[in-house]
Order: structure tokens, then C-alpha cells, then sequence
């Protein structure tokens, strides 16, 4: 368990509506707790993912449909905490990731009905390599939904520190393991 | 700048009710902190207000939350999780 107080934490995109939809009461009154103590810090790269996906989701869809979603997209960008924009520093040691691991660690999203291009695949990936980079710089644990990601930056920092100074390890914690 | 002192310690008479309980461990906390009473029970109202702001607040996120994630299907709550779909591009 991890305890609210030992805040604030970086949340990943889907960390972030995985605690805010969760069905499971303990997640949530975790959740709760946490956001009575500390704003929700999430990357800009966050933001851009999240209204990306508003954004495609409205430009399928026609009439009334479309003001659901705009006043979905209202909501959330009215909802954010604190937002940490992608610096130099960011850049620089998300540069590092991306050249220690070039190619997502798991395959491509795949079901019988939704696939998704190795092009986004690689897109995600890099989103990811940001929004790791962040935690390292912020020194803030990163609360995440997708440990086959986030993992293996963190491995990747390991094995090579002397790229990272005064940074790492990567601090990382899973949804599910928070209660 | 005087004017501005003034301002933020500007006070109120008033005339409570209060339990007798909690009046009395307020004025043994009051003689223990060589204190007035007014002082001790300004200090557990500034921090219960302090409380009840982060429970607001806390209330006022998850609200927005819901409404910013409401009324989307799995596969649409992943497409807000930046996982896209090929077929959503074209």
C-alpha cells in the first residue's frame, strides 16, 4: 500500500482516468484522499494525449455526439492540477531514454476489433519516454497503468546511471498496488 | 502598511453555544499554551476550515473528473488514453 501522504506523484494518462473511473472503493477513496492533500501533477504530454484523443473522438462523430465530447474535453482541461511542461532538462534525459530503448518494449494494442499501427505504437512510446522523464527530473514516483513501459525505462536508467546524473532510479508505482 | 496589519488581524466579537465537553478541553489546552480562550478556538476553526477547503476542493476534481470521462466506451476511453486505433485516423 502506498499511502496518499507520501505525495505528490506524477500520474501517467492512463493512470490518470483508470483513478478516476475506477468502480473499486478503496481506489477511490485513495483517489480522494490524495486530491484533498495534493493538486494531481501530471506532464503536458498527458494533456496532449488526452485531448488528441477528444479531439479524433469529436471528428468522428456528428450532432449532439460532438457537444457531449466538447463539454467532456471542457471538463477535464477545467479539472487539471498541476501540468509540468516538457523543459529542456525534460528533453534532454527523454532524448536519453529514447536513445537507450529506440523501440517499444510491447507490441502494438491488438483485438479483433482495434488495432493500432506500429506508427502510433511508436508515437505512445515516445509519449511514455516524456512523461518518465518528467518523474526523474520532478523526483516525483510515477503512478502508472502499464508496468511493460514503465518498467523497462526504468531498467534502462539502471543499467546505465553515468547518462542520468543525479537522477534515478525511476521511481514507479502501479494503480492496482496503491491499496 | 499599517493599514494592511490592520486588515489581517481584523476580529469579531461574537457569542457562541458550545458543547461542554469541547469548551472545557478548550480551556485546559487554553491555560496549558498560556492562552485566551478566543485564541485556542480561532486556531481549531482556522484548522477545520483549512479541512473543509482541501474536502471542497478534493470534491470539486473528482466532479470534473467524472464529467470529463463520462459516457465513453472502453475502446473511446482508450483512444482518451492516447492508445488510437488505425481505423479512427482515416
Amino acid at each position: 500500500m502506498i499511502h496518499p501522504a507520501w505525495g505528490p506523484f506524477l500520474f501517467d494518462t492512463s493512470a490518470e482516468s483508470w483513478l478516476a473511473r475506477t468502480p473499486l472503493a478503496p481506489a477511490q477513496e485513495w483517489f480522494r484522499r490524495y486530491t484533498e492533500l495534493f493538486p494531481v501533477h501530471i506532464s503536458a504530454v498527458t494533456v496532449l494525449e488526452r485531448t488528441r484523443g477528444y479531439a479524433l473522438l469529436w471528428r468522428s462523430e456528428s450532432g449532439e455526439r460532438r457537444g457531449q465530447i466538447e463539454s467532456a474535453r471542457i471538463a477535464y482541461l477545467s479539472t487539471l492540477g498541476q501540468v509540468w511542461p516538457v523543459d529542456t532538462t525534460i528533453a534532454v534525459v527523454a532524448a536519453e531514454i529514447m536513445a537507450l530503448a529506440p523501440q517499444p518494449p510491447t507490441p502494438a494494442k491488438r483485438s479483433h476489433k482495434f488495432s493500432e499501427s506500429r506508427q502510433e505504437r511508436l508515437t505512445r512510446w515516445r509519449c511514455d519516454t516524456m512523461i518518465a522523464a518528467t518523474a526523474l527530473v520532478t523526483r516525483m514516483p510515477l503512478v502508472h497503468n502499464n508496468a511493460g513501459d514503465f518498467e523497462a525505462i526504468r531498467s534502462a536508467v539502471e543499467i546505465d546511471p553515468a547518462r542520468f546524473p543525479g537522477l534515478g532510479p525511476l521511481e514507479l508505482a502501479r494503480c492496482g498496488g496503491l491499496v | 502598511m499599517k493599514q494592511k496589519s490592520q486588515t489581517a488581524s481584523r476580529k469579531r466579537r461574537t457569542t457562541l453555544t458550545l458543547p461542554v465537553d469541547a469548551l472545557g478541553q478548550a480551556e485546559r489546552i487554553a491555560r496549558a499554551k498560556h492562552v485566551n480562550l478566543s485564541v485556542v478556538v480561532a486556531e481549531a476553526l482556522a484548522s477545520f476550515l483549512q479541512v473543509e477547503k482541501a474536502r471542497e476542493h478534493s470534491a470539486q476534481v473528482l466532479r470534473g473528473y467524472r464529467e470529463a470521462f463520462q459516457g465513453f466506451s472502453a475502446e473511446e476511453m482508450m483512444i482518451l488514453d492516447g492508445i488510437i486505433p488505425e481505423t479512427r485516423k482515416r
